[in-house]
């Protein structure tokens, strides 16, 4: 499963500008800080390539619970963040009435017994027991999908791995060339002597 | 190919309509795989269907045929007649039937065709549907046009209501799903049950996340300042653009830079010292200059890749050649990403002579 062209690109302008943006917001940091900020930018840019997913709504929001961040949020997205930060309707999670999901659970469970042949009782319901376990942690994992459920759940698992296998890559190219960059330090000394002549001016 | 009769009841109505009384009959008489119907469409339909139970009689598959009537109507009254139907069975197998009169060709008394019709901007599930079949039959046929079909049949010894149906349905969304995570997951192909495949999948996104993470670290530790080296934006961005796994090096090759963006990188050498001004953070017109820029987006970090390049002897003959010949010209053609502000491109030609 290949990510598109267009995401990577998109992504790695965003990303790009974020850094930016992070980097000049504030010259004296913590390590800590900084790096919350390139992760930042690293997340903010992956949702807004990614468009119009649960996941990608989910971690805006929640970047956007926190007020420093909001400033820098808006101002990589743009006109972006109105759009994701829009109330999503069809991922609302229905309001259902608890009366009628307990009767149909009931009925549900009891056709369940009577219909499937017994087969081990104690395997199937362990089975489906950890399967259970299994699906909230990954609930928990991804962002948004406290909301969502069964295959719903799984497609946005799949999208949101394939996102962040391309924010992996994406940044250790990254880094390989910063540090490539570092290396060739006459390139770092040109930048001094340009950004001083452009000082003076 | 499953195939839906949309017919309105009225078709079948004038046939039926003295016929209540012998319904029972004609039941039992399906059953049997007899020839007793009252009607042309009666006989119609068990035709095609006797041939099939001809071929394949089983119990399991007469559940089926035990209905005679074709309209809605009628199954529901004779359902009040007899107890052992569930109303949604008979509905059920109503559809099931205008499906084999549509389809006789199929074996589709064995197998399972889930098809999820989605004709222009209908609205709910089948098993939806089924459940207001108990409404008035002309309101049930009228509504299917306008709602979203999953056309599904009950498979062989299976329970044909429409709770299991939608549960089957459901399910195997939900193995699709896991298949398709299968294969993104390395290492998950010879891993069978749900259980084992979530958690291969749980523990790929944490090891996912956990990188991000790392490579955020790495990358603070590489850049104390942030000011970020832009020169090996370039590179990054051209391995992308090209689409090739392989990480590259600072001093490419020239021939094999995509000369579309050399031209279009070249124009701005000076847009980009504004954008290193403003990593560095030394004048007042700096921030100024910092709002009007990020409009223009990292071309303008790429170009300035070109501008700092200076030192690395492998692209500066190349480069330097294209600098004489496009720098003068003006904007070249057609960009990668959105064009850079025309404002600032001419301040900034002004800065740099």
């Amino acid at each position: 499963m290949q990510a598109s062209n267009t995401f990577k690109k998109a992504f790695l302008k965003r990303m790009l500008l974020g850094l930016q943006l992070a980097g000049f917001s504030s010259k004296s940091m913590t390590v800590q800080e900084r790096k919350s900020a390139i992760k930042l930018s690293a997340d903010v840019a992956m949702a807004c390539a990614r468009g119009s997913a649960n996941w990608s709504r989910a971690i805006i929001a929640d970047l956007s619970k926190q007020e420093k961040n909001k400033v820098l949020l808006r101002s990589i997205l743009r006109k972006d963040y109105e759009r994701l930060t829009r109330p999503c309707h069809h991922t609302w999670k229905i309001p259902r009435s608890k009366k009628i999901l307990k009767r149909s659970f009931r009925v549900c469970s009891r056709r369940r017994k009577g219909l499937r042949a017994p087969q081990g009782l104690a395997t199937s319901v362990l089975a489906r027991v950890l399967v259970k376990k299994r699906t909230r942690v990954l609930k928990r994992l991804v962002p948004g999908g406290e909301s969502l459920d069964g295959s719903y759940l799984l497609d946005e698992t799949l999208d949101y791995a394939i996102s962040l296998r391309v924010q992996v890559d994406l940044m250790q190219r990254l880094s390989k060339a910063f540090e490539a960059s570092k290396v060739g330090s006459h390139n770092v000394c040109t930048f001094q002597a340009r950004e001083d002549s452009y000082a003076d001016k | 190919m499953v195939q839906w009769l949309e017919a309105p009841p009225s078709d079948f109505t004038p046939c039926l309509h003295g016929q209540q009384q012998h319904l029972p009959n004609s039941m039992q008489s399906l059953n049997d795989a007899d020839d007793h119907e009252t009607s042309s469409n009666l006989i119609r339909i068990h035709d095609q269907i006797g041939s099939h139970g001809n071929g394949s009689p089983n119990p399991a598959a007469t559940k089926y045929l035990t209905i005679g009537a074709a309209t809605i109507g009628e199954v529901e009254t004779s359902i009040k007649e007899q107890s052992n139907y569930s109303r949604k069975r008979k509905v059920e197998n109503i559809s099931n039937e205008k499906v084999g009169c549509g389809s006789p060709a199929e074996d589709g008394m064995k197998d399972k065709r889930v098809k999820e019709d989605i004709g222009g901007g209908r609205g709910a599930a089948q098993a939806g549907n089924k459940k207001e079949a108990s409404g008035d039959a002309s309101k049930e046929n009228a509504e299917p046009p306008k709602t979203d079909y999953i056309h599904v049949r009950a498979r062989r010894g299976q329970a044909t209501d429409s709770h299991s149906l939608a549960e089957r349905v459901r399910r195997e969304r939900i193995s699709e799903r896991m298949k398709y995570l299968q294969e993104l997951v390395p290492g998950c192909s010879n891993i069978t049950g749900k259980a084992g495949i979530l958690d291969q999948i749980i523990n790929y996104v944490r090891s996912l996340q956990r990188q991000v993470e790392f490579l955020s670290m790495k990358l603070t530790a590489v850049n104390p300042r942030l000011d970020f080296n832009i020169d090996n934006f370039f590179n990054t961005e051209i391995n992308l653009a090209c689409n090739s796994g392989v990480m590259p090096m600072i001093d490419m090759p020239f021939e094999q830079l995509d000369p579309s963006y050399i031209q279009f990188n070249c124009l701005h050498p000076t847009a980009a010292c504004c954008g290193l001004d403003m990593a560095v953070g030394s004048s007042d017109t700096v921030p100024h200059r910092t709002m009007s820029l990020p409009a223009s987006d990292p071309e303008t970090i790429l170009d300035s890749s070109l501008s700092v390049h200076g030192c690395s002897p492998s692209w500066n003959t190349g480069l330097q050649n294209l600098y004489g010949v496009e720098f003068h010209q003006g904007r070249g053609p057609a960009f990668p990403f959105q064009s850079l502000q025309g404002d600032i491109l001419p301040h900034n030609l002004e800065m740099e002579m």
